[in-house]
């Protein structure tokens, strides 16, 4: 589930891509002692299975031509652990975005978020807590679904609070939500299931891969664990409680102006005249200006549906002239 | 697969291939971002602003019709949601040409306006990413003081997906060739695993291979390029008329936006 950016808005992005890249760049910076180059190239090798191991498709049952694959997070936050498995489905998204076009420009940080930086660290974390210390093998089995389910579900989201903030999308939150956990819900299924088939096919075959990398990745307190999901958690419910409501916010509220109350006066009101002056200059500047396009008596004026015909005719004008002009100034090629 | 599948028009040669990948990389992100400015509802502006990504394309020697494929690949889950927008916004829209009028509702203009927008970013993302190596990318990146673990990463992922990708064409080839009829969601599920963690496996040896060989030739952690990227001319040009075309649709939308309003 990419994010395209027409679904986000400025602020979201802009906030997005400062968090992936802090973080990311956090995670570089500390990572940069304990990775020799050697482990450059199993990361980058793994970044590359990725993109290899989501071709490997399956049929599901119940919908004969579709199929499922692995997406990999969980998977690689086990393997690896929680940062090493970070950057590298960070570099698949990226490459993702730049070399397939799949998500946009200014939706990466997003991405990032979403589909890379929140699955590995909370599936590992999920992982961790459920798996306990190794030793029971089917307790380990049951902690990989749990933790792809759950990373599956923050992921999903993460991508209904960030539309919602947007507010491109007039759907309502709660419908949104059940609709994106309904499927998500199933696809981490899925993924747990196969995730704990690779598990178990690795436990058996090369026993040193799954022993070798838990013993050394078992640093990590239980405490540690619980602190960062609790706080995951309290971070989540926070973002939906405020979604939940259709009431403005506190903010909005206090200088929000109450029609049903004419007594009232907004609490925030700023009648100052270097305000307005201020005002005036930033819509004279502001890249995007607040147009109210949402009044209902609005109508477009005649001239006006005119303009609007005459820019679509004109641009397409323009492009079968641009079209035309590299035909003819392209070398033949044979 | 072959090598050059993906991108197989990055390595071509034209006026636009040659430019500084920094200057191409920033115009892209700021003229996505003009797009995204536009208001919701005014989906007529939007097709001003895919003249010049079209342009780009077209000149580099791109045919439309790969890069139209490409964008229907990556577009369900923005068509699913764009075509949601009606449900949700009945606010009647009337458009008015003459004497005829057509009367739409608010969320068809947002459905619109959304489809023709990612239209227009999704040809400014190709226009970079089809007119620039990859490997030019990641230099203009470094230069631009992306954390070098992340470049060092980025390009070997680069290197060994097209081996990955082959390697796993023959495995789907050979469970093609066994696998003949639907086995049962857990057979499946098995078979699927066992490839997978097979593939795994393979992978960690090559790099240690890979490790190994890199160490004999004296790689110190990061990638030197070998000729220094450096902005020319023809970037110079490039910079102008790319400013130039930004004003021009800028100020059109401001006109038009103002007269939609009847100011």
């Amino acid at each position: 589930m990419h994010m395209a950016n027409e679904l986000i808005s400025f602020p979201v992005a802009g906030v997005s891509i400062g968090i992936a890249g802090g973080v990311l760049g956090w995670i570089c910076k500390s990572i940069r002692q304990d990775i020799v180059s050697e482990k450059a190239a199993v990361m980058g090798v793994l970044g590359a299975f990725v993109f290899a191991a989501q071709m490997v498709n399956f049929q599901l049952p119940l919908m004969p031509g579709t199929s499922g694959h692995l997406i990999g997070a969980v998977f690689l936050a086990v393997i690896l652990g929680p940062h090493l498995a970070a950057v590298v489905l960070s570099s698949v998204v990226i490459i993702q975005c730049l070399l397939f076009q799949d998500g946009g420009l200014l939706a990466i940080g997003c991405n990032l978020l979403n589909i890379a930086i929140i699955p590995s660290y909370i599936g590992y974390y999920v992982y961790r807590l459920a798996a306990g210390n190794m030793q029971n093998k089917s307790r380990y089995l049951a902690g990989a679904i749990v933790a792809c389910v759950i990373a599956a579900l923050a992921g999903s989201a993460m991508v209904v609070l960030q539309t919602t903030i947007s507010g491109v999308l007039l759907i309502p939150p709660v419908l949104f939500l059940a609709t994106m956990a309904g499927v998500h819900l199933l696809v981490g299924i899925m993924e747990g299931m196969i995730t704990v088939a690779i598990l178990g096919y690795l436990a058996s075959v090369r026993p040193d891969l799954i022993a070798g990398l838990t013993a050394s990745r078992a640093v990590l307190s239980r405490n540690g664990a619980l602190i960062s999901l609790a706080v995951m958690t309290l971070i989540t419910a926070a973002g939906f409680s405020l979604l939940a409501s259709d009431k403005p916010d506190g903010l909005e509220w206090s200088y929000l102006e109450r029609p049903e109350q004419p007594d009232f006066k907004p609490v925030v009101a700023n009648s100052d005249q270097r305000m307005d002056a201020a005002d005036k200059l930033h819509s004279k500047i502001a890249v995007m200006p607040d147009y109210s396009l949402g009044n209902t008596s609005e109508l477009h004026s005649a001239s006006a549906g005119w303009t609007s015909v005459a820019g679509i005719v004109g641009s397409a004008v323009c492009m079968g002239l641009i079209w035309l002009t590299a035909k003819l100034i392209r070398p033949r090629r044979a | 697969m072959h090598h050059a599948y993906l991108d197989k028009y990055a390595n071509q040669n034209s006026f636009f291939h040659r430019l500084d990948s920094r200057v191409k990389f920033l115009a892209a992100l700021i003229y996505t971002i003009l797009i995204l400015s536009i208001p919701p509802r005014s989906a007529a502006v939007v097709f001003c602003y895919v003249v010049a990504p079209f342009g780009m394309l077209v000149w580099a020697g791109i045919p439309i019709g790969f890069v139209a494929r490409r964008i229907l690949a990556v577009s369900p889950f923005v068509l699913v949601l764009a075509l949601s927008c009606p449900f949700f916004d009945q606010t009647p829209y009337l458009l008015r040409l003459g004497d005829i009028t057509f009367q739409l509702s608010g969320g068809w203009m947002r459905c619109f306006t959304i489809l023709a927008k990612f239209a227009a970013t999704m040809l400014t993302l190709f226009a970079l990413t089809c007119t620039t190596r990859f490997t030019d990318m990641l230099a203009g990146l470094q230069q631009m003081q992306c954390p070098s673990i992340l470049i060092v990463q980025l390009s070997f992922v680069y290197r060994y997906l097209f081996v990955l990708v082959d390697r796993v064409h023959h495995i789907l080839r050979a469970r093609a060739a066994r696998k003949l009829r639907y086995l049962g969601l857990r057979q499946e599920i098995r078979i699927a695993a066992i490839m997978i963690a097979a593939l795994f496996i393979q992978s960690l040896e090559s790099a240690e291979r890979i490790y190994r060989a890199m160490q004999g030739r004296g790689f110190t952690g990061s990638f030197h390029a070998l000729k220094p990227i450096r902005i020319n001319r023809r970037d110079i040009y490039f910079i102008f008329v790319f400013i130039g075309i930004c004003i021009f649709l800028h100020s059109i939308m401001r006109i038009w936006l103002n007269e939609l309003n009847g100011v």
